[in-house]
């Protein structure tokens, strides 16, 4: 048969069309209701709960209220009763919850074989086999039980007392990878404390950093970004308008660095020699305050050595800059400086700098009442490892902290850990150091566990558990206390949720059960309690400060310098895809890591664009592709934390390299030998072009221009005269609309993640990324300014739909699937939806996705997805709807009520999550609303983006506000 | 052979299309729903006159109308009068299923692009009947009216609530 059907095609076209018609007879899950048996009288199914909690992504001390669908967390948001949150958190605590729906999550205990294999055991078996081991060790002798563990909260740290003390030890090592030492060793040479400060930067006039990334991983993000975001803030100081001079001391811009005024390149080492030029000039210029305390006499002969000129000769940064760091630091009504690294006599230089223009009590303070111990130091840490490898350890459980991948090679974590005869792993993914532990054992995320944390004097937070459990798993703390209970028997509590319970209680009333019932409520529904402590008075003593040796900081040595990733931190935020996915602020990169190296480098290195650079330390080598940047300088190879996992589940494993391995301890900098290999990985960014191409998408105004009042031209053709074809829209009742502060702006991207979570927005991988399908909302626009003269360093904003009044997605929809709503807003059908994808050609904004491919979430990430939007299927154009869910939500409540909506009432997403308050949303036909005053009192800066298409936006932006170079 | 067989095959696909197109569209709503206990909505709605939001608590406050709880049956069942507790703990037609966990089957199924919410419409002041029909006249469920798109906007325009297609389809 050679053009014919034979009976064999016959049956399985026939076969085909039998499964097609019967495919839609199956059920959909959803088929079934089972009621409750007896509801829960919080609980009405089909509306959100809240619960008030704390955020345990980094230390500090955030307050989360856990948005909870039918007993699923969906999306975290920030607690307004906590201070440092004040409402919003970053994009780390949004993503907690993909930590906790993690597909790779351990879900049972595991025991490892002779041969390395793992086999699942039953919680008995792993309890016995652990209580075996641990009476064993601790008849050997004391000590011989080791606990490793984050910087946990206070009753965590109690729990573990009461673990090591019941085995007789009191080997309690808190790991933390990215050391403070240095600056707590300054603290503690010039004013005896032990803690660290905090700092006001709302406070400030000028801010000089020297390399510590205040408004990504340092410190707070929430809180130092609102605090620079006023900071920013066009507001009368003296009688004049200004905002807020920051400089920026470093190797490499970073998002902080470049949204200060200056960054100021220096090579890796220098930023002490110019910090203490900025003293020699303050001294030298007597910009110091009569009160401060510091015995001039002294610095001025401590500072000698650091004439600008003389720094100058040696950094290569120019005297006249130093001067105008000093004249800023010096004669601003409250300034800052911030140091980090671990070079303490740049943190000396910084604490010396606040004490002697007496900023300390006003811009940085250290706080009256119990601080938060400090996490192991260096040298201890060192001892406990080689207590191990000495063979001193018989029992090591490492809860929640990763040191196999985390610490450098000179501190031999892996053969310390396989000198230890038995690991116990506690944790939820398993990461690199699971892989050397002996017992694996599922532990509570945080979000389903009793927890608190005492960050600082005056807060205290108490994380209570938002959800059911996922997996098998148990919290840690009730691990250690049936470990305890097996050998001792007066233990003051069984549980973790005893313990935190039982340490709360004893901070409220005493004596009466009512009132501690009701402290209990209120505790449990704020998220902790919080107080405004005094500063303490500090005193300022010389005695013991080091000065930066003052050598030729210049030299042509290469320098490889590290640094925690905005979103992956050290490395344990790689396992949440939203983090992976949400490309880092400044070089837009994602999916992997990256060695920025500056133009001339690469040049004389020979290295190409994308060229795998391979970086030789003493201590390893490393392989990272290039990334050719002017904004790091040339003796620095910058490469960031957080990639190189070998482990910790299927969005972490074998994505670029591990920068920890070549570093030593307690430095994140070494020097370096570098080559290009001549291989080359392509790194993936989703954008399009990195300058605007004279266009002004992102706009910006100088400091003068709005004291003069003067609206700087916009570099477009003149918008062309309103000609309308059609007659306008009417809004009756509400014409929603945003207004964004571009100035405030720090691109941090909370508001992305935030969207990532409310709108069920898919990952789609490294791969379609680069294919340009990835399908954010929201995204953070980011462009380089085309020359250095009078631009900001950096132009970055929150880009998203503009719901034009004049959308030019509407009219090209062929099947009206695109289309104007009675509130203003670009309405998208998504049953309507046809996938022409013309409405997305036609945008000019690049705001809308299309769906190339059914979208997955790997199970369980699904459980994440919020119940009240739409999961859009493959063929189907999506895009920022202003959080329509949350909108219709607002106004039925508001016509039950019979109310209109008020101001305020509906917050959307990427509003309530933005640290620096940048977005705000309301009613344009209410002239009264918060958004509408805060467009009209910045009329002068407001703009719209490329408004000479007359799309009439209803997003105005406020335009980024810079000093003039030059100008102190 | 050829000339048999493709024609064949074509006239199996149109019928496979045609069954898929007219008989089990999982949106319809479905007359042959039959619950694990043969609960009669006529029994409790009709002849005892209990109004709906006692058991269908949820329906002004929330997204769904919610299924009672057990304890809501127990409540009056539980007292000795009506027969005591065992028309709740045993469910007649479908053995297989624990007591005290009932697995009702849903009448009314709307796809996932369409956000309905009970709240605004009972606190508008629409009887339940409106589009559940009679239920206080029916044994077992049956739907009544197709509650399609048409349905609803129907009634909408009437009654001059919402007409953008963002307010359900988001």
């Amino acid at each position: 048969m050679p053009e014919g059907m034979s009976r064999r095609s016959f049956i399985k076209l026939a076969a085909v069309a039998t499964t097609a018609a019967a495919l839609p007879g199956c059920e959909p899950a959803a088929r079934k209701l089972i009621p409750y048996v007896v509801p829960d009288e919080n609980v009405t199914p089909g509306m959100p709960t809240y619960y008030a909690s704390s955020c345990s992504e980094c230390g500090a001390g955030c307050g989360i209220i856990a948005t909870v669908r039918e007993g699923r967390a969906t999306t975290l948001a920030g607690n307004p009763a906590n201070p440092i949150s004040l409402g919003a958190i970053c994009a780390r605590g949004q993503a907690a919850v993909q930590g906790l729906y993690n597909p790779d999550r351990l879900r049972d205990p595991m025991r490892r074989t002779q041969n390395g294999r793992l086999v699942q055991i039953s919680w008995d078996d792993a309890e016995q086999m652990l209580t075996k081991r641990l009476a064993a060790a601790s008849k050997a002798g004391k000590d011989r039980v080791a606990l490793m563990r984050a910087p946990d909260g206070p009753t965590f740290a109690k729990i573990t007392k009461t673990f090591l003390g019941a085995y007789g030890s009191t080997q309690d090592i808190v790991y933390e990878s990215v050391s403070v030492e240095a600056a707590r060793n300054a603290a503690q040479t010039l004013f005896g404390r032990t803690d660290l400060p905090v700092y006001k930067l709302s406070e400030a006039e000028t801010i000089i950093s020297f390399d510590s990334d205040f408004l990504e991983t340092a410190i707070s993000p929430v809180e130092m970004g609102r605090g620079y975001a006023e900071f920013r803030t066009p507001k009368q100081r003296r009688g004049e308008l200004s905002i807020g001079h920051a400089f920026y001391v470093g190797p490499r811009m970073n998002m902080t660095a470049a949204k200060c005024d200056d960054w100021v390149a220096v090579a890796p080492g220098a930023e002490a020699q110019v910090a203490w030029a900025v003293l020699h000039e303050l001294v030298a210029q007597r910009w110091v305050s009569q009160n401060s305390g510091v015995d001039l006499d002294e610095l001025t002969t401590m500072v000698s050595a650091y004439d600008p000129a003389a720094v100058s000769q040696r950094t290569g940064v120019s005297a006249d800059l130093i001067r105008r760091m000093a004249q800023a630091f010096g004669k601003s009504d409250g300034a800052v400086a911030l140091a980090a690294g671990d070079d303490e006599s740049l943190h000396l230089a910084a604490y010396i700098l606040n004490a002697v223009t007496g900023n300390i009590g006003r811009t940085m303070n250290f706080l009256a009442g119990p601080t938060p111990p400090p996490p192991a130091s260096l040298n201890d840490l060192g001892g406990a490892l080689t207590a191990m490898r000495d063979g001193k350890i018989d029992v090591l459980v490492i809860n929640n902290v990763n040191p196999v991948f985390t610490m450098p090679p000179t501190l031999r974590a892996a053969e310390s850990l396989q000198r230890v005869p038995f690991v116990v792993w506690m944790g939820t993914v398993p990461d690199e150091t699971a892989n050397m532990a002996s017992l694996l054992l599922p532990t509570d995320h945080p979000l389903e566990s009793w927890r608190d944390s005492a960050p600082r004097p005056g807060i205290r937070t108490l994380g209570q558990p938002v959800t059911q459990r996922i997996a098998e798993s148990r919290p840690a703390g009730d691990l250690l206390l049936a470990a305890a209970a097996k050998v001792s028997t007066n233990l003051p509590w069984k549980t973790t949720a005893d313990a935190v319970k039982a340490e709360w209680l004893a901070l409220g009333p005493q004596n009466d059960t009512d009132a501690q019932t009701e402290f209990w409520t209120k505790v449990r529904r704020e998220g902790g309690i919080y107080s405004n402590p005094t500063a303490a008075p500090v005193k300022l003593s010389t005695k013991g400060v080091k000065t930066p040796p003052p050598g030729d900081a210049a030299s042509a040595e290469l320098t490889f310098i590290t640094f925690p990733h905005i979103f992956l931190y050290d490395g344990r935020g790689a396992d949440k895809p939203w983090l992976q996915e949400i490309p880092d602020p400044v070089n837009q990169i994602v999916w992997d890591s990256w060695a920025e190296i500056n133009p001339d480098t690469a040049k004389k290195l020979g290295i190409a664009k994308d060229e795998l650079i391979e970086l030789k330390t003493e201590h390893g080598v490393i392989e990272v592709p290039a990334l050719v940047s002017k904004y790091v300088h040339p003796n620095a190879i910058a490469v960031p934390l957080g990639q190189g996992h070998q482990a910790y589940g299927r969005y972490a494993n074998n994505r670029g390299a591990n920068p920890w391995q070549i570093v030593a301890a307690g430095s994140m900098r070494i020097t370096v030998a570098a080559r290009g290999t001549g291989k080359s990985r392509r790194l993936i960014t989703p954008l399009g072009k990195s300058d605007m191409m004279g266009r002004s998408i992102i706009e910006a105004m100088s400091l003068t221009d709005l004291q003069k009042g003067i609206v700087p031209p916009t570099g477009e053709q003149e918008a062309p005269k309103p000609w309308e074809m059609y007659p306008q829209y009417a809004y009756n009742v509400h014409k929603w609309g945003m207004t964004i502060d571009v100035n405030a702006c720090t691109g941090c991207s909370a508001c992305v993640a935030a969207c990532y979570a409310e709108n069920n927005l898919p990952v789609v991988g490294k791969e379609l990324v680069d294919e340009g399908r990835i399908m954010s909302w929201m995204r953070i626009e980011r462009f380089f300014p085309d020359t250095d003269e009078n631009a900001p360093n950096i132009y970055v904003t929150p880009m998203l739909c503009q719901q034009c009044n004049h959308a030019p997605c509407e009219p090209v929809c062929p099947v009206f699937a695109a289309y104007h709503t009675q509130e203003g807003l670009n309405g998208q059908v998504y049953n309507r939806c046809v996938g022409t994808r013309y409405c997305e050609n036609n945008c000019p904004y690049k705001v809308r996705r299309f769906n190339w491919y059914e979208p997955h979430w790997d199970e369980p990430l699904d459980l994440q997805l919020n119940p009240d939007v739409t999961v859009r299927g493959a063929g189907v154009m999506e895009k920022c709807t202003f959080c329509i869910q949350r909108i219709q939500h607002a106004e039925i409540t508001a016509r039950i009520e019979n109310r209109p909506v008020r101001d305020g009432e509906i917050v959307t997403a990427c509003e309530g999550a933005c640290p620096t308050r940048a977005i705000s949303f309301g009613d344009m036909n209410d002239k009264e609303s918060a958004m509408m005053k805060r467009r009209d009192e910045n009329s002068l800066r407001n703009y719209v983006m490329l408004g000479e298409l007359n799309t009439q936006p209803a997003i105005v932006y406020l335009r980024d506000m810079y000093h003039e170079k030059g100008k102190a | 052979m050829n000339r048999i067989f493709l024609p064949l095959a074509l006239v199996w696909l149109i019928i496979g299309a045609t069954v898929i197109a007219f008989s089990q569209r999982p949106w319809l709503p479905r007359m042959d729903v039959v619950q694990p206990i043969p609960f009669s909505h006529r029994v409790h709605a009709g002849l005892n006159k209990i109004p709906c939001q006692y058991c269908h608590e949820y329906a002004r406050r929330s997204e769904n109308a919610g299924v009672p709880p057990i304890e809501r049956c127990v409540g009056c069942h539980g007292s000795g009068i009506l027969g005591g507790i065992k028309p709740v703990t045993r469910p007649w037609t479908d053995h297989t299923q624990p007591s005290f966990e009932i697995r009702w089957n849903r009448v009314y199924v709307l796809p996932d692009f369409v956000k309905f919410t009970h709240r605004p419409h009972i606190n508008a002041g629409i009887a339940c009947q409106h589009c559940h029909g009679d239920v206080q006249n029916m044994d077992r469920v049956v739907p009544v009216k197709e509650i399609n798109m048409g349905f609803c906007v129907d009634c909408h325009t009437k009654r001059h609530a919402s007409l953008d297609c963002v307010s359900c389809h988001h």
